[in-house]
């Protein structure tokens, strides 16, 4: 599949800003399956200071300041990205890993701390009381660790009701678990939690996914928005990712951003402004299918 | 007084080790000379030396702030005469101990934001690293010049029971302490010399030097680098400390609003513009640092700094990260490090520890849980250690639940009985537990770490307490590390450049604090002046006649309440009536704006955050207009009581600026501190007189009311020399507004302001008059021009002062202007909020 994705973010403050710092986590890189053709970052007024930075767990970022008197704060991303089957779909679940086995493997100097950090707490993902059973359910003694994430993905899916405006980035864990609800970051963290809490390596993907418009209706520009899902270590096969969101095996659909422990290490845009106003954001996301317009 | 100590030290069933003495009762050679001279002076002359000691230290307003307790700020620091005390030989063994350590945590350091081989090879638990909060993801690679991350090294040591000293906690974020060991030593020095001499303590000194060194060895900036210590502000508990050691090093004291980052480089807003900054020596913790990249909420730090910090444009000491190393969990995996990077045995030994991160340790913490403290690994301050023995069952459990949830963040450590040190604790030498900081600093040129042949040592006020802070009420001591050492050559001073260049930056928060403070010592003064008067006229009233048909008294108290801006107070009827609470309240409601309490108490609080811009003398008089108000807050106050202490209020006020004006000298600070301050009288100048004097009664009323006006500007004496008459009201304004040469007029106080504004920076030279200069020019003419017998003449119809009254709006108006322009120019980038933004909005899929 072949995509143009349009990120854009609008600052707007009631008094002019005299000086902001920010820090953008809005680059696709390039992998084995996901080829960025283009890629540009606009950003207006014109930064003093715009600086490419790899961040610690191998994502590219822009730090960039704007060191003028501004009302108004746009960043705008586009890029073409290209995306092909990744090999895990080709996996058969039943034959992998039993996952007590991955995690004791884990658990040693064998295993790369780059991966090894994924199994711990982290600013949204707790170890919350019930969590351990909940995903116990799944995942069973001897359980090949794929069919048992599979398994967990369903789960999440049917228990958690897709549910805007019920959480924000502040909301515990713990509340996104007893009422069942939140949004696809909610989803992300619940999953890790699930998945951490039993010493498995597994972390935050963001990126961007396609909404289809319903049947007979034409899709509005802006209308996507940018998405969460999770990817699990599996050895000899790396990270694997799923979308609890949709209940899927994540296949060439989804186009890939950043990953990290958690939302906070790979917020898209955030940045401390010198101004003493309210400030009002706005943003939208464009996904476009290349291929469909052709 | 000796053998008293050591007979209650034998015979109190506690286990016997002793700094002073072995358990047979006999002193340490190192001791005798000391010990001796203790038994000759005897306690009565002990006690005086502690007092002494403790008067040397109040004098130069050495304090200790605590956290939360309101009046906690300031808290004297407490010392006792007795040192802790080392002998050369067992410095020799201790010194090599820290070198060592040190040697090692910079290696370990190093290794952890490097290549982690550490981790890989399994030398160090992974999980112990990358759990502890200060593993700063962001400063991964990020290295300073040479092989010397960790600049500055601190750590308590206390002795176990096989005799040696142990290492308790290292601290090696922004280690703190250091500036007081100099201030114990000045104060230990002063009051007992010979025994400093005789007994050969070393001295402390080259402990800056060589940090000094060091820093102009690691800037790029050589020349004349541009040093600032990065302070949380005024009300962090060793705020003294950051002010001394700024002043004592020729450091430029900031605070993080007074920082900014701008193409890279972090700046300092100075009231001449931005200047840039090569070092930071940081005392703000870690994760506040910079609120973009750490703890967004964090007011503390830069916004930028980590960016400016990998471009290399800024130097930040200690780095960001090395936090990761005050972790206790550490302290198990040492021994073997040690062995493994250095190939040596780790001299000095830390307490037993236990890691909760494997199971077997785990295992034997549960097990013996009640004989040990249980610490987190990450020191938080909602994360106390507890001691196992002190909890109950219930309290145990639970902690066992948190340990098991997260094994991996506690430890367990060994409770242990450490020495006792003589102490002097209320006129008698007592045993108390003691724990020493010791301070070790990077020497860059040579490629090597310098101990301090002394330190902090701090010991318990009460009777076998383990847990030793300043925080929970220490008491310090100072530290003597006998005889000569092996190296004497004192550091060079290289770094001799630093000190001219920053002495005359101004950080626009101080000057903004500097003029504040101006103006609150006036308002003050006016407030007393004022209120004095009133209560005089209030305990000389009729009690038959209501008060709202005393025209003195009423227009005393309605100028009072414009004065301080309390309105509507005396200006409603009804409040004249019982005026005694309300007037009790404008002198010590600290709470109530405007107040006299509050005004003292803003003055003081801006004198706090500026006092390395202030001489030590000026502490002491500081120090007894805070007593003051102490006593002048009590509640029960009666208003003759008050009527006293307004007195004595007045004349510590002036004595506040009478010592400035001795002793500042004539840059910026001191024009500040007088435009303020000349701002502040001319406004209350104008508002006294208006309040005053715009209103005709009763001929003897009338009289008084001038008489009064005269004395509020302390003028009353002046108008009975220079016009030996009546008063009258020609004569009065003449003195009053008119009067060039009388400090007290508003003409002289107008010319002051515009004398001192126009030696500051950026008054521009082309332009030859600012907006501000301009605005006082006017009101300079307007009084010049006035006719003085056209205001002294009350209207024939109203009896009212109008033209006067006009004359005096108008001059209050243009001081407004004035005031809010110098804002405008000085001060506007002090205005330094800031807020977090980011996608906030939660991808919604």
């Amino acid at each position: 599949m072949r995509y143009k994705v349009t990120h854009i973010t609008n600052y707007i403050y009631d008094f002019p800003a005299v000086l902001c710092h920010n820090l953008m986590f809005q680059i696709p890189p390039d992998l084995p399956f996901q080829n960025v053709e283009e890629y540009l970052c606009e950003i207006s007024p014109k930064p003093s200071t715009e600086i490419e930075r790899v961040d610690f767990f191998g994502n590219k970022y822009l730090y960039f300041s704007v060191e003028r008197s501004h009302k108004n704060l746009t960043v705008t991303s586009k890029s073409v990205v290209e995306l092909s089957s990744p090999s895990w779909v080709s996996v058969k679940p039943d034959e992998t890993m039993p996952w007590e086995k991955v995690v004791a493997l884990l658990h040693t100097t064998k295993t790369s701390t780059d991966v090894r950090q994924y199994y711990l707490e982290s600013k949204h993902v707790n170890f919350i009381d019930g969590i351990g059973d909940y995903a116990l359910e799944s995942f069973t003694p001897g359980r090949p660790i794929m069919e048992a994430m599979l398994d967990l993905n369903t789960r999440i899916f049917n228990d958690f009701a897709f549910t805007p405006g019920f959480s924000d980035i502040s909301t515990p864990l713990e509340k996104v678990f007893k009422h069942k609800k939140g949004v696809c970051q909610d989803f992300a963290h619940f999953s890790l939690a699930c998945l951490r809490v039993l010493g498995l390596s597994a972390r935050y993907v963001s990126g961007y996914l396609e909404t289809l418009p319903p049947p007979g209706k034409p899709k509005m520009i802006g209308a996507d928005a940018s998405h969460a899902w999770i990817a699990i270590y599996v050895p000899g096969h790396e990270w694997i990712e799923f979308d609890a969101t949709n209940n899927l095996l994540v296949n060439d659909k989804h186009i890939r951003v950043a990953v990290g422990r958690d939302f906070a290490d790979v917020t898209p845009l955030k940045g401390i402004v010198y101004s003493g106003s309210k400030q009002e954001m706005k943003v939208s996301v464009d996904v476009r299918n290349l291929e469909e317009v052709e | 007084m000796i053998e008293s100590y050591l007979i209650d030290k034998m015979f109190n069933n506690e286990p016997f080790l002793d700094e002073m003495a072995t358990d047979q009762g006999k002193i340490h050679p190192h001791w005798e000379r000391i010990a001796k001279y203790y038994e000759q002076i005897g306690s009565g002359r002990m006690g005086q030396f502690h007092e002494e000691v403790g008067r040397q230290l109040r004098e130069n307003g050495v304090t200790y702030n605590v956290y939360g307790d309101p009046n906690g700020m300031n808290r004297p620091w407490i010392l006792d005469p007795v040192p802790m005390v080392f002998s050369s030989d067992e410095w020799e063994g201790i010194e090599k101990g820290l070198l060592q350590r040190t040697e090692l945590l910079n290696l370990i350091l190093g290794d952890l934001y490097g290549d982690q081989t550490l981790i890989k090879e399994g030398k160090i638990p992974f999980e112990l690293i990358y759990n502890h909060g200060g593993f700063l993801r962001q400063a991964h690679h990020i290295k300073l010049g040479g092989e010397q991350q960790l600049i500055q090294y601190s750590s308590d040591l206390a002795r176990g029971p096989n005799g040696k000293m142990w290492v308790l906690h290292d601290r090696t974020d922004a280690p703190s302490g250091a500036g007081y060991t100099f201030e114990n030593r000045a104060a230990m020095t002063r009051v007992f010399p010979d025994l400093i001499r005789e007994n050969h303590a070393r001295k402390i000194t080259s402990y800056y030097q060589t940090f000094k060194n060091t820093l102009t060895s690691l800037t790029n900036n050589k020349e004349n680098p541009r040093v600032v210590l990065l302070s949380p502000g005024p009300t962090n508990e060793t705020f003294f400390e950051h002010a001394y050691i700024s002043s004592f090093m020729g450091f430029t004291l900031a605070f993080g609003e007074d920082l900014t980052v701008s193409d890279g480089y972090v700046w300092l807003k100075t009231i001449k513009g931005l200047e840039k900054v090569d070092v930071i020596i940081r005392r703000v913790d870690d994760v506040f640092c910079d609120p973009l990249e750490y703890k967004s909420n964090s007011h503390l730090g830069v916004v930028g700094l980590m960016e400016a910090v990998r471009q290399r444009k800024v130097l930040v000491i200690n780095p960001l990260g090395c936090r990761v190393l005050e972790n206790p969990g550490l302290m198990a995996f040492l021994p073997k490090i040690s062995k493994h990077l250095l190939g040596e045995d780790l001299i000095l030994p830390s307490v037993a520890t236990w890691w909760c991160g494997q199971p077997t340790e785990m295992k034997y913490v549960f097990e013996h849980i009640e004989s040990l403290v249980i610490r987190n690994i990450y020191r938080g301050t909602h994360k106390k250690s507890v001691f196992g023995g002190n909890l109950s069952k219930e309290e145990i459990e639970k902690l066992k639940r948190e340990i098991r949830r997260s094994p991996y963040m506690y430890v367990g450590q060994e409770m242990v009985d450490f020495s006792t040190t003589p102490s002097w604790i209320n006129n008698k030498l007592v045993a108390r537990n003691a724990v020493f900081r010791s301070y070790v600093v990077a020497d860059t040129e040579n490629k090597n770490y310098k101990v301090m042949p002394g330190g902090l040592s701090r010991s318990s006020p009460e009777k076998g307490a383990f847990l030793v802070s300043n925080q929970t009420g220490g008491i310090s001591k100072d530290t003597w590390v006998l005889g000569k050492g092996k190296e004497v050559a004192t550091p060079v001073a290289k770094a001799i450049k630093i000190q001219p260049l920053v002495r005359n930056v101004l950080p626009s928060r101080t000057g903004e604090r500097l003029f504040w403070l101006g103006r609150y010592l006036e308002r003050a003064a006016y407030s007393v002046r004022l209120m004095r008067m009133t209560l005089l006229s209030y305990n000389e009233a009729d009690e038959d006649i209501h008060v709202h048909d005393n025209p003195v008294l009423s227009t005393l108290l309605q100028t009072l309440t414009v004065m301080t801006g309390t309105l509507p107070g005396f200006t409603v009827k009804k409040n004249l009536k019982n005026p005694e609470a309300q007037l009790l309240s404008l002198v010590h409601d600290v709470k109530k704006m405007g107040s006299l309490a509050y005004s003292i108490q803003s003055f003081l609080t801006n004198a706090y955050s500026v006092r390395d811009r202030l001489s030590l003398d000026t502490w002491r008089i500081l120090d007894s207009i805070s007593e003051e108000l102490a006593k002048m807050r009590n509640a029960d106050t009666t208003l003759m009581q008050a009527y006293q202490s307004l007195d004595n209020m007045v004349v510590k006020l002036m004595a506040f600026y009478g010592l400035n004006i001795d002793n500042m000298t004539r840059e910026p600070t001191w024009h500040l501190l007088n435009i303020g301050r000349f701002i502040e009288s001319a406004s209350n100048n104008c508002l006294i007189l208006k309040g005053m004097l715009t209103k005709s009664f009763d001929s003897e009323s009338n009289k008084e009311l001038m008489e009064d006006t005269l004395r509020c500007n302390e003028s009353l004496v002046t108008y009975r020399y220079r016009y030996r008459s009546n008063l009258e009201m020609h004569g009065v304004l003449s003195l009053l507004i008119l009067h060039e040469d009388n400090p007290r007029s508003l003409i002289f106080q107008l010319l002051e302001i515009d004398n001192h504004l126009s030696t500051l920076p950026n008054q521009d030279e082309k332009e030859l008059f600012s907006i501000e200069r301009k605005k006082l020019l006017q009101a300079i003419t307007k009084i010049r021009l006035c006719d003085i017998d056209e205001i002294s003449i009350p209207n024939v119809v109203t009896q009212e002062f109008v033209e006067l009254r006009v004359l005096l709006d108008e001059i209050i108006g243009l001081l407004h202007e004035t005031s809010d322009s110098i804002y405008e120019k000085y001060f506007s980038h002090t205005d330094t909020r800031y807020s977090m933004i980011q996608s906030s909005v939660i991808p919604e899929i």
